[in-house]
């Protein structure tokens, strides 16, 4: 995997980092989450992007 | 119409508030990138997993410009409708059982125009994160795979955002008579149910909203387009709001 362009991957990795950033700053916002808080930490911490979809979409109790 | 001016602009606050007009956008950028960056390292990435047989990979042909934009384009096609119906499915379930309804309701506003502001809404989710993931698409597929005709590519995605804003007004349908899950399960089984009917039968049903994925595919590898799929998609959207402001009328407290 020597020739692996790192700026065309770069993009990618930044936006799934913003992602789980934004995950990060709604969960501490927000005080009703459907399972323990640390769970989603770590889903969206290590989870990638399915994690982070998962969070956004199941994680959080309606608004 | 200043009436439904607010709505929308509630709408979009809330959609703001709730993150939505964040993520959904990013997550559609990281799938439309994706698709084109895993087609051209595909080679590195089966040589890497190492149970490749010896000479598989010499008959690995990497895809054209063209084709690798209809996979990204396809990818909107099943994990993109999936966020999109998750995202829809609290907007009039959420505000019945958090008792805003009532509170809405309460006030001299139509149904028809509550409805209306939210599938305004929630269309405008869907064109910020589609053109914004079309665009990292193709931006990719250009540097890697060579030029893309932008007419085509125009084209197919509009005919996608029209299949993709089906999936969005049923599931706006659903979400004024169930709960907000049920609603997204109602939604993703009739658009699934169209699909499936669609791939078994493509001469009798080509007239279904559900051809215009494959209509938006064949675009970008310049084909034709009827306009039975976009009519039939056109009719159900104006179906799916008439319904949903009925059932939001039928919730309408007495005076």
């Amino acid at each position: 995997m020597d020739k692996v362009n790192w700026g065309l991957i770069a993009p990618l990795l930044a936006l799934q980092i913003l992602l789980a950033v934004v995950g990060l700053i709604s969960l501490a916002r927000t005080e009703q989450v459907r399972g323990p808080k640390w769970m989603w930490v770590l889903l969206l911490v290590f989870g990638n992007l399915l994690g982070s979809i998962a969070y956004f979409t199941l994680g959080r109790k309606e608004l | 119409m200043s009436k439904l001016w607010t709505l929308y602009y509630r709408e979009m606050l809330e959609a703001v508030r709730s993150y939505k007009l964040i993520w959904i956008p990013v997550v559609f950028i990281i799938l439309g990138i994706m698709q084109p960056l895993v087609t051209f390292y595909m080679a590195d990435i089966l040589a890497a997993s190492s149970n490749v047989p010896a000479g598989f990979m010499d008959s690995y042909e990497m895809p054209g410009a063209a084709a690798v934009m209809a996979q990204a384009l396809g990818q909107y096609g099943t994990i993109g409708i999936l966020i999109l119906v998750l995202g829809t499915m609290n907007s009039l379930a959420g505000e019945r059982s958090s008792g805003t309804a009532e509170l809405l309701m309460a006030r001299p506003v139509s149904p028809v125009s509550i409805v209306v502001a939210k599938w305004a809404a929630n269309f405008t989710v869907l064109i910020i994160a589609l053109v914004l993931g079309v665009a990292g698409a193709a931006y990719y597929t250009v540097q890697l795979m060579g030029g893309l005709a932008w007419g085509a590519v125009a084209a197919a995605s509009g005919l996608y955002a029209l299949w993709l804003l089906c999936a969005v007004s049923l599931t706006l349908l659903f979400s004024a008579w169930l709960r907000g899950p049920a609603a997204a399960g109602f939604a993703l089984l009739l658009a699934a149910g169209m699909s499936l009917a669609h791939s078994l039968l493509p001469s009798r049903t080509a007239w279904l909203p559900a051809a215009l994925p494959g209509m938006s595919a064949s675009v970008l590898a310049e084909g034709r387009v009827t306009g039975g799929p976009m009519i039939s998609a056109a009719l159900l959207i104006v179906a799916c709001i008439a319904g949903a402001s009925l059932l939001v009328r039928r919730n309408k407290l007495p005076n």
